[in-house]
């Protein structure tokens, strides 16, 4: 039994990086050619990003929260290094998420890590984001540059996320936020989602580092849950977002029921998986190329709260605009001005997007 | 060392097993096989099953109290004797015990290798900690020269001290499954070397209940390992985490022989201090006289409160109140706070000392619930005890807002008790009423209302009561039917005594006529209650005085004793206890002579008594009760014999054991108004009058003013 199973290890790795390769190609019908990435990014781009967020142990560095680091900035900065080329900076950043993140004992990340808290990780929960982060970047790393470490470390954490992320609601498999507290029977509004840690573009990776299970249920549920969004009054989705009642769309309790700095990525991900098709993208489209522009919104009056003005924040409205509408990406915002960690890092993932899909629009 | 790689090897299996066991996830599929290892991009798999002896792994582990030479050896190979140096003098003062491999000069001596910049770079980053700068510079290394292969020894360097940091990271974090899984990944880092880890493993596996195992690994490091610090840490975390017999075991590990001896014996008090501690609460458990020694012996060499602490409730809990009392205060001498205070306050209540224990248990009593409890309770038992306390009115006071905002209906019970054994009835009735609306259940805080009701001669408060509670006192229904007001029910205590300011609640004490002639009233009508000792309770449970004491173990004659006792059968009492004296010895032969009095007590036979009591020494407390006791009998008996000058020699000897109550004093006042001497019986009735038991000594004094008026009646 055991010699057996060690083979089947032995011939996914092997075969790893053929495997990712093909689920990259559409599997069932046309779809959409998956993002090559590496070399997307301009190495003044990231230099700039990677001078100012990355130190020398592989922290990534969120300045706008104390300096904190999550696992979700690990996941981002390992695959901007691999956008960029930077195999140097990957392994570093690789090397920090390694030895201070991935210790939970299911082999998911711990979500928090704080230079000032003793122990550093001030909160050893996990973030789902950020374990598919890290994971779809080691594959794509590890396929590209042929560095079995990385593939076979992308493949417990795809299991560990498979095993312990995916829940059953009604039914239909649903991406828990995280490992525990989430789930129905966790609390009264359970299961509670959040509809941007589902990192359109991960699922086939995901699924060929750990087929057994349903990842392309867990993208439909996810684009579903999107396309209910729009039925509702405002037609945006909270943050957090209750899914305990069939058909009824509510924010979870305890969280501010806003489409807030969470889901302002959904857009950005549907679009790098080639999700073009989904109506819910014109209704922000309009939000956001009209007076509103991109903000902070309360999903139950549709009161602005914040209008975010970072280059950031416009770089999403631009991809929106180019790839609905091919608009052209203003002079602007073609320059990179790295101030907080968060808006900046979606600009480079929005600009290689665009760069590499889109290069009609720069 | 055969042993030592035979024992590593079994732990490491042992820890093999142990993590692939843990598996937590139902998908059998994805479970890892047993012993599989992934080092350096390479899948290898290990014995699934534990791996014999001989096949023990790593070089490090043969060697455990080896560091990690292998950038020594890269440094010396290069020729660099300024980085070899450096890293001896950097191993050294991690390893004081380790001595440089002689044979570096050789490997230098030898070295054919070019120099090789870029790999000396990486050394370095690796030996000053900056691992993932190490790893970055491997990697773009490779990313632009993809021949390059780093050298062996740099990438498990690298690997070790990873896993080292990522197990110190998991168990910092109570992630033991991965503890455990990275120590069976990399079993080099279980050495000597590395004593951290295998404490941390050790760690893991009791937290994962294979406590077994975790005595395994500090046995492992105290059979191995030679720094004494280390290993009476090693004891030190033992007692954190097995039970005591596998630490006791674990001591037999001390060296008392050779160059480098331990001394555990801060581990075997540290086993005596829990021992004590465990007990400290618990008045089944004793522990023995060394063990208590040895704690305060601890206490006596520390300035912090927690062992005083400690010695406090351990003899709170076994009858040892003044010890427990002068802990307590120790330990409040050094900060203990408030669970020092609640103690000190219980101990001084177990003391009788009441007024001490409130005032410090007042002091506290906003500290912590406990604390407030605490208070509640010891103001509730001064303000109950029989006779009354003399008290500092103000300490009646302040306990009035606390107990009414705790609704503690016991504190207003014991208010209504206070105040009516001083006489305040409608104090008394007050009180009553407001503990049964905290309590509406409370039959005695009912019966006091009622009784209350009773002495202020109101008719309709006392049938409401009585109305209330029919069917549900027989005590307050014996009231109703003895007649309201034609005859005063039983005085709930002794004759009272009241406090110099007999101000309760801000109400002043009621002044109750005499409503009867002196000469009648005293002596005569109100036979003088003097509380006699009472028998231990509780002994004679279920007793129904039967059985042939002559035929009875001392012990069983003994319980007969007291058994009768509580059946109000004092003379065949005496026939017990007699037994229970001619065939005991010790404690039972002294109980039996105090139950032996306390039955001639009971008859009112004094004298009988007094013998009875000499039968067998009695412990101090007891003897100066009984002679109390006796003496106050044979006063009363005096008195109503009409020998006056008995009755104040009696009481003069009694006198000088305890404080004269009020009631004895007035029966000395009206001896010597008996025997003509009235400034004396005035001096007393004004004494009494003083300490506010006006009533019954305005009723000598009247009689005195009486017999010395010049004209006289008769």
């Amino acid at each position: 039994m055991s010699v057996k199973r060690l083979g089947g290890l032995l011939t996914i790795l092997a075969g790893l990086a053929l495997t990712i390769g093909s689920a990259m190609q559409p599997a069932a019908s046309a779809g959409p050619e998956p993002l090559k990435m590496e070399g997307t990014i301009q190495s003044s781009d990231w230099e700039a990003y990677r001078t100012r967020f990355v130190d020398a142990s592989g922290r990534v560095i969120d300045n706008a929260n104390g300096d904190i680091s999550h696992s979700e900035g690990q996941g981002y900065g390992l695959l901007l290094a691999f956008a960029a080329g930077d195999r140097k900076t990957f392994e570093q950043i690789w090397t920090f998420t390694f030895t201070q993140f991935l210790i939970r004992d299911d082999g998911l990340s711990v979500w928090k890590w704080d230079p000032k808290a003793k122990p550093n990780v001030s909160d050893s929960n996990n973030a789902t984001d950020g374990d598919i982060l890290i994971a779809y970047a080691l594959a794509k790393a590890g396929t590209s540059w042929r560095e079995p470490r990385y593939l076979q470390a992308a493949q417990n954490i795809a299991r560990a996320i498979g095993r312990n992320a995916i829940a059953r609601n009604m039914g239909r498999p649903v991406l828990l936020p995280g490992s525990t507290g989430f789930g129905f029977s966790n609390r009264p509004d359970g299961p509670v989602v959040n509809l941007s840690y589902w990192i359109f573009e991960a699922f086939p990776v995901l699924a060929a580092l750990a087929p057994e299970y349903d990842w392309n249920g867990v993208r439909s549920e996810g684009i579903a849950l999107l396309q209910q969004a729009d039925q509702t009054k405002t037609r945006l989705p909270p943050d957090w977002l209750s899914i305990r009642e069939k058909g009824q769309f509510r924010p979870a309790e305890g969280f501010p029921p806003e489409f807030g700095y969470n889901s302002l990525r959904i857009p950005l991900y549907l679009l790098r998986a080639g999700v073009t098709d989904v109506e819910w993208l014109k209704t922000l489209k309009q939000r956001w190329l009209g007076n509103e522009g991109v903000a902070i919104v309360d999903v139950t009056t549709g009161q602005v709260k914040e209008r975010l003005t970072d280059q950031g924040y416009a770089a999403l409205a631009v991809t929106l605009a180019c790839v609905l509408d091919k608009t052209q990406v203003p002079a602007a915002l073609k320059t990179f001005e790295p101030n907080l960690y968060y808006p900046s890092t979606l600009y480079l993932l929005s600009m290689s997007f665009l760069g590499e899909k889109y290069p009609q629009c720069l | 060392m055969p042993l030592t790689r035979g024992i590593i090897a079994t732990l490491l299996a042992s820890v093999a097993f142990s993590a692939s066991a843990q598996t937590r996830d139902g998908d059998p599929t994805l479970r890892q096989p047993p012993g599989a290892v992934f080092t350096n991009g390479v899948l290898t798999a290990q014995a699934p099953t534990p791996a014999p002896p001989a096949s023990a792994p790593s070089p490090s582990a043969a060697n455990p109290a080896q560091p990690d030479e292998s950038a020594l050896r890269y440094f010396a190979a290069q020729g660099d004797t300024r980085r070899v140096d450096a890293e001896i003098a950097r191993l050294r003062a991690l390893y004081p015990n380790w001595t440089p491999p002689a044979d570096l000069t050789q490997l230098s001596a030898q070295s054919a290798l070019q120099p090789d910049v870029e790999t000396d770079r990486i050394w370095s980053l690796f030996t000053e900690g900056r691992l993932a700068e190490a790893r970055a510079a491997i990697a773009a290394r490779i990313a632009t020269d993809p021949q390059w292969k780093p050298p062996a020894e740099l990438v498990s360097a690298l690997d070790i001290a990873e896993a080292r940091i990522r197990l110190v990271n998991a168990s910092d974090n109570n992630q033991w499954r991965t503890v455990l899984s990275i120590a069976t990944d990399n079993p080099s880092l279980l050495t000597c070397a590395n004593v951290d880890s295998l404490w941390r493993v050790a760690e893991a596996f009791a937290k994962t209940n294979q406590a077994s195992r975790t005595r395994d690994v500090y046995t492992y490091v105290l059979t191995n390992c030679g720094n004494r610090a280390e290993r009476l840490a090693t004891l030190q975390k033992a007692v954190e985490l097995l039970p005591e017999a596998q630490i006791l075991d674990l001591l037999k590990f001390e060296r008392k022989t050779g160059a480098e001896q331990d001394d555990f014996s801060e581990v075997r008090d540290e086993l005596a201090r829990r021992r004590v501690e465990r007990a400290a609460t618990d008045p089944k458990l004793k522990v023995s006289t060394d063990d208590l020694a040895v704690v305060e012996r601890l206490a006596e060499g520390e300035s912090a409160p927690g062992n005083a602490l400690l010695l406090g409730w351990y003899n709170y809990h076994h009858e040892q109140p003044e010890k427990a009392r002068d802990w307590f205060k120790t330990a409040l001498d050094r900060n203990g706070g408030a669970k020092a205070a609640e103690g000190l306050a219980l101990s001084l209540r177990a003391l009788n000392q009441f007024i001490p224990a409130d005032a410090v248990a007042y002091e506290w009593r906003d500290k912590s619930k406990d604390n407030l409890n605490v208070y509640l309770d010891v103001v509730t038992a001064l303000l109950s005890q029989d006779p009354p306390l003399r008290v500092d009115p103000a300490v009646i006071t302040r306990s009035i807002p606390v107990i009414t905002r705790e609704k503690f209906s016991n504190g207003g019970q014991a208010l209504g008790w206070y105040s009516y054994n001083t006489g305040q009835f409608r104090t008394a009735r007050d009180w009553f009423a407001k503990a049964l609306n905290w309590k509406p259940d409370d039959e005695p805080s009912a019966y006091g209302l009622a009784l209350s009701y009773l002495r202020l001669n109101d008719r309709a408060g006392f049938a409401s009561v009585a109305n209330a509670w029919r069917g549900r006192s027989d005590r307050i229904a014996e009231l109703a039917n003895g007649g309201t007001g034609s005859r005063l029910p039983p005085e709930p205590r002794a004759v009272p005594t009241v406090p110099e300011e007999p101000v309760v609640g801000q109400r002043r004490i009621e002044a109750v006529a005499p409503a009867r002639p002196a000469e009648t009233w005293y002596p005569e009508s109100t036979p003088l209650r003097v509380s006699a000792p009472r028998a231990p309770a509780g002994r004679g449970a279920k007793c129904n005085g039967t059985g042939n004491p002559l035929t009875l173990s001392p012990g069983a004659a003994l319980t007969l004793g007291w058994c009768l006792m509580e059946l109000n059968r004092p003379l065949e009492a005496v026939t017990a206890f007699d037994q229970a004296i001619l065939r005991g010895s010790g404690r039972t032969k002294q109980d039996a002579a105090y139950g032996k009095s306390l039955a001639y007590l009971r008859k009112d036979l004094t004298s009988q008594a007094a013998v009875a009591a000499a039968q067998a020494p009695q412990p101090p407390q007891r003897q100066v009760e009984l002679s109390a006791t006796i003496l106050a009998q044979r006063a009363i008996a005096a008195y109503r014999a009409g020998r006056y000058v008995e009755v104040i020699l009696a009481l003069g000897e009694r006198a000088r054991l305890v404080p004269e109550q009020n009631d004895l004093m007035l029966l000395r006042g009206w001896s010597y108004f008996k025997l003509g001497r009235y400034d004396d019986a005035q001096r007393i009735f004004q004494t009494v009058q003083r300490t506010g038991y006006s009533d019954d000594a305005n009723v000598g004094l009247n009689a005195i003013l009486e017999a010395t008026r010049p004209i006289r009646q008769y």
